[in-house]
């Protein structure tokens, strides 16, 4: 067709080509369209961030602006109170808190453990089927891991475990019962969240751990120690900041989850006793529960508003957490080195 | 390269054989709509969501251009979604305050509440021990949700139920986590049983709870979570919407009303509860509340469903106002339908008085969309379902 | 450094019998220590295997039991009828996902291109860290953001709503993976494509992408397991929708004459359902029908999700595999 075209009338062919090239020179061949588009969808990416952090805090001015400071204060008597419409934060934070760091303390040991199984000690012919359970119980939907918590999990053993605890531990503030007879509690959400986030902390200790080259521990073998003693005495410490960065990656994971926890918490947005055995409502399970139906502005504002913490918790968590977790990635050649 | 296709197959298979399963293999109730049909989408109440959906595959038998879906997020819900214009229709228990009026009226929108059932809310009870129907009064009931009587074996339960044993066992009180129209007309009932609970938490579609800050408090979502709650945990008490706790076969109290008498809930007492107040609709069509009437056969503890419409429909972008009109049948079809009162009443609900459904009629002869007034009731679309 | 070990040996030494603490030598006590965490350490990833097999095997049990061709093809039943099936969340679900892949897989793999080829400089890094948080925003708040952007201003619930809300789930895996893959491909090939004159675009689009494909459409395929798979973004932006068909809209579209066009935007504005919201509804439901059909849903949910997993797992490793 082209070339037809060019036999046919050279000198218009010859404007064509002068122009298209002259437009290809001016263009790069189209690479400034390139990119540009790719520059545009990666800023769009930022956009977005921006975008959910904007509307979270444009949306909460109201509950900001008449509740101020005091809405997430520590305050003894706490009213989350749609019919007078005062709300406090402090409970659904505090039972945040509480899940989160309980599950944490759970999670953490076992990931660390099961990531040394992983990384040091598995045998090849078992460390894909090892690796395989760890990473299918993260990709288990939360809603599925919910279901069998309503009816498998708490009866058998959240209820037992909660009995155990009032028994043996009643005295203690933290464990003051009874369980309800459901199981929905505190407890229950912290067990769900310990199984959630092992997956998670696992999977990035382990990528720690295995970013530490052999000379290091050959070299501690070599000095006569033990396989335990090189790890606890040389792997551990060199990764510790990643480790820990995994660890926190994992909090985040566990503070933000929303659909098992409000399945088994039980969904009490003031009780205020802080023990483990009693029902209780996150940030995430209160906004669940109550944004389809906050007819009021202040309600569904304050509802925003424990989004907005929530979105400002979990960014910090996120920004330390990949700091360290850079961290370690830069210093492992060094020490390599060293 | 043939690694990366084959997984895209996978997932293109995947995806087909769900397509497949999910469009091609529906055999009944999906066949293709008439033409000029309409979709109307409501939501709201979970309190007559049951007999609602019963209605709405009844409907669709009967009248096959219409396809009605309601879905259970709460009265709360219900109300803010017809307030943000994100359904046609909603259902509430709770009664619509002024200023949510008024937060429509900002928008243009006039709307209008009118009562379509009226439903008994029945205290239920999970205590494995016990076969036998258990009597409570309002009072006691009241000093349970308050956590003044918190074991089973309290003296005033014992009382009102002479011949049983009760367990000296802990109770957990069951409550809903959502906003509900239950709710209201639980916490309505017991301010008007107990002055304690009037002056405290007060009557509201959503409450604080003393249970909770007690710490035997334990919420469900909806009248569905709130029964699956109680079915879980034993000695526990909550309260839900009598359909959910028949349905179910979860048993519930028979209560001492006003009058003094013993009653259970059923169509005839929640009849002579509506009897007790049919003459005091407000101006804009509710009620306050129909609990504790004075009749020697009313049950104690009942309420109206409302459905929320507006008065004056915004034309639909593509079906201009066939939309309004075909929910206006549908709405006439629900309270004229013999099958359709009939469904209602299995499941647990009463219909309106006549005198009552005259008022509502009365009112909703004047809906208009765009400006024109709409048809109400004269082409009976049940009508054309059984010339067919 | 010692302190640490001696604590930790102190600690193992209750779990052993007596009678196997002969002599206490440091020696011996330090190949017990040795023993005693090493056998910890596969203990509890032993542990860790209960949960996942436990739901695993609970849900194939009991939902396999309720699974039937009623379930996947017809809609949901009246409570006094029985019976029905959740096609109409089969369908949502897929309406769903095939809304948010059509959004994120262009922009993810674009955006990737940018943090590929350009990680140190400002913007790179900080869309790299914007990924990280995308990746860490808990759903429930990407729900919110959906409702506010688009349900309110929309005036209806919507497939789109969702399926928007489900694409920035996806988003951040996609970034990740495919930046991964792209990286992964040797200089060569690229410096090769551009020496014989290939511009940029060309460069990415015919050489790179191809390359990393089977990489890219992994990560893709995990992003997809996790889209299905998420709860929380659909609450509030969904509605539910006992009626949504695919195949009724489609027919009664074009029977009444509507353009494609008409048709998809019925398809894709109407309030509908999906697989885990309505999971998640009848897990709170009190009639025994409704909480076994949900058992069912779990089992589809599980298989879809698990089974994408398992398969880019063997993907990867028939990959890496070929490659040493």
């Amino acid at each position: 067709m082209k070339e037809n075209t060019a036999s046919d009338k050279p000198a218009a062919a010859a404007a064509f080509r002068k122009r298209s090239s002259r437009f290809q020179l001016l263009t790069q061949h189209g690479d400034v369209f390139w990119r540009g588009l790719i520059a545009v969808t990666a800023i769009f990416v930022l956009v977005l961030v921006l975008a959910i952090g904007w509307t979270t805090w444009r949306d909460s001015a109201l509950s900001r602006e008449v509740f101020g400071l005091s809405f997430v204060l520590p305050t003894a008597d706490a009213s989350w109170n749609p019919v007078t419409d005062t709300y406090d934060a402090w409970p659904l934070i505090a039972g945040t808190i509480v899940t989160s760091v309980f599950a944490i303390l759970i999670a953490a040991p076992f990931s660390i453990f099961i990531a040394i199984f992983l990384s040091e000690l598995c045998p090849m012919w078992l460390r894909t089927p090892a690796n395989f359970v760890i990473e299918m119980l993260a990709a288990i939907p939360s809603v599925v891991l919910g279901l069998w918590g309503i009816f498998v999990f708490l009866p058998s053993v959240v209820v037992p475990v909660g009995h155990f605890l009032e028994n043996t531990l009643g005295f203690l503030p933290l464990f003051q019962g009874p369980i309800p007879a459901s199981g929905s509690s505190r407890l229950a959400a912290v067990l769900i969240l310990t199984i959630m986030i092992i997956p998670t902390i696992t999977a990035l200790t382990r990528d720690v751990l295995r970013a530490i080259p052999d000379s290091q521990r050959e070299a501690a073998l070599a000095l006569g120690s033990t396989r335990w003693e090189t790890i606890w005495q040389v792997l551990i410490p060199a990764s510790l900041s990643g480790i820990f960065g995994a660890v926190i990656l994992g909090l985040g994971r566990a503070l933000g989850e929303t659909m098992a926890v409000t399945m088994v918490i039980g969904n009490n947005t003031v009780e205020a006793s802080g023990s483990l055995l009693r029902p209780g409502a996150t940030l995430a399970s209160t906004i669940a529960n109550q944004f389809a139906e906050a007819v009021s502005p202040m309600h569904s504002s304050a509802l925003i508003e424990l989004g907005l913490i929530l979105f400002v918790i979990t960014l910090l968590l996120n920004m330390a957490a990949r700091l360290l977790v850079y961290q370690v990635q830069k210093k492992v050649p060094t020490e390599a080195r060293a | 390269m043939s690694r990366a296709k084959f997984g895209v197959g996978i997932i293109l298979l995947a995806m087909a054989a769900l397509s497949i399963s999910a469009c091609g293999g529906e055999s009944t109730g999906a066949a293709a709509l008439p033409s000029g049909s309409v979709k109307l989408h409501g939501a709201g109440a979970t309190f007559p969501l049951a007999v609602y959906s019963q209605w709405n595959f009844a409907y669709k038998l009967a009248n096959p251009s219409t396809l009605v879906n309601y879905q259970g997020i709460g009265s709360g819900g219900g109300k803010k979604a017809m307030i943000d214009g994100t359904v046609d229709f909603a259902g509430s228990d709770s009664l619509m305050k002024d200023k949510e009026y008024k937060a429509a009226a900002d928008k243009g929108v006039t709307l209008q509440m009118f009562p379509t059932l009226a439903g008994a809310v029945v205290p239920i009870v999970n205590i494995p021990e016990i076969t036998q129907t258990l009597t409570i009064d309002g009072p006691t009931l009241a000093a349970i949700y308050l956590g003044t009587i918190n074991r089973w074996n309290d003296p005033a339960l014992a009382k009102l139920n002479p011949k049983l044993t009760l367990p000296d066992k802990p109770i957990t009180v069951v409550h809903r986590s959502d906003g509900s129209g239950t709710t209201e007309v639980f916490t309505k009932y017991l301010s008007k049983v107990s002055e304690e609970w009037k002056n405290g938490p007060g009557g509201a579609s959503a409450v604080e709870w003393p249970a909770d800050k007690l710490g035997n408090g334990v919420a469900g979502k909806g009248n569905p979570g709130v029964a699956a709650t109680v079915q879980a945990t034993p000695y526990s008490i909550g309260y839900v919407e009598l359909s959910f706790a028949k349905l179910n076969n979860i048993p519930f109290f028979e209560m001492m009303n006003a009058a003094g008498n013993t009653v259970t809930a059923d169509a005839e007492s929640l009849n002579s509860a509506m009897l007790d107040f049919g003459d005091q609709f407000s101006d804009k069509l509710t009620v306050d509340t129909i609990s504790n009437g004075p009749g020697a056969k009313s049950w104690p503890i009942a309420g109206y469903t409302y459905m929320i419409i507006p008065m004056n429909f915004r034309p639909d972008a593509a079906q201009g106002c066939m939309k309004a009109q075909k929910l206006l049948d549908y709405i006439y079809w629900f309270n004229t339908d013999a099958d359709a009162m009939a469904q209602a009443n299995l499941l647990g609900y009463s219909t309106l008085p006549e005198s009552v459904r005259a008022q509502v009629f009365e009112t909703l002869a004047h809906v208009q969309c765009d400006g024109q007034a709409l048809q109400f009731g004269g082409t009976a679309p049940q009508a054309k379902a059984n010339s067919e | 450094m010692s302190a640490v070990g001696q604590s930790a040996s102190r600690a193992a030494q209750p779990i052993l019998p007596r009678g196997l603490i002969k002599t206490k030598n440091r020696h011996h006590t330090r190949r017990i220590t040795n023993l005693a965490m090493l056998g910890m350490t596969a203990a509890f990833t032993l542990f860790a295997a209960i949960p996942l097999i436990w739901v695993t095997v609970y849900t194939v049990m009991t939902g396999a039991k309720y699974i039937n061709v009623e379930f996947f093809t017809e809609l949901p039943a009246s409570v006094l009828q029985g019976g029905g099936g959740v096609s109409n969340a089969i369908a949502g679900t897929i309406i769903i996902t095939l809304i948010a892949m059509t959004i994120s897989i262009p922009l993810g793999i674009l955006a990737a291109y940018y943090v590929a080829e350009k990680p140190n400089t400002r913007l790179g890094l900080v869309v790299r860290f914007a990924t990280d948080v995308l990746a860490g925003v808990p759903s429930i708040i990407i729900g919110l953001f959906a409702y506010g952007i688009l349900v309110k201003p929309l005036g209806t619930f919507s497939a789109l709503a969702g399926g928007v809300a489900i694409s920035i789930i996806m988003l951040p895996t996609i970034v990740r993976s495919t930046e991964e893959m792209l990286k992964l491909v040797p200089r060569a090939l690229r410096e090769g494509s551009l020496a014989l004159g290939a511009p940029d675009w060309r460069t990415s689009l015919v050489v790179l992408l191809p390359a990393a494909l089977a990489g890219v459409v992994t990560g893709i395929m995990l992003a997809i397991a996790r889209g299905v798979g998420e709860t929380a973004p659909l609450l509030f932006t969904i509605l539910g929708n006992d009626h949504y068909s695919v195949r009724q809209i489609v027919q009664s579209g074009v029977e009444s004459g509507m353009t494609p066009i008409q048709i998809l935007r019925e398809l894709v504005l109407s309030p509908t359902d999906a697989l885990t919201l309505t999971m998640y509804r009848y897990s709170q439901d009190p009639f025994p029908e409704r909480v076994q059909q949900a058992w069912a849903i779990a089992l589809v949910v599980m298989v879809f999700v698990l089974g994408v997993n398992i398969l880019t797992r063997a993907l990867t490793a028939r990959r890496l595999a070929g490659r040493s």
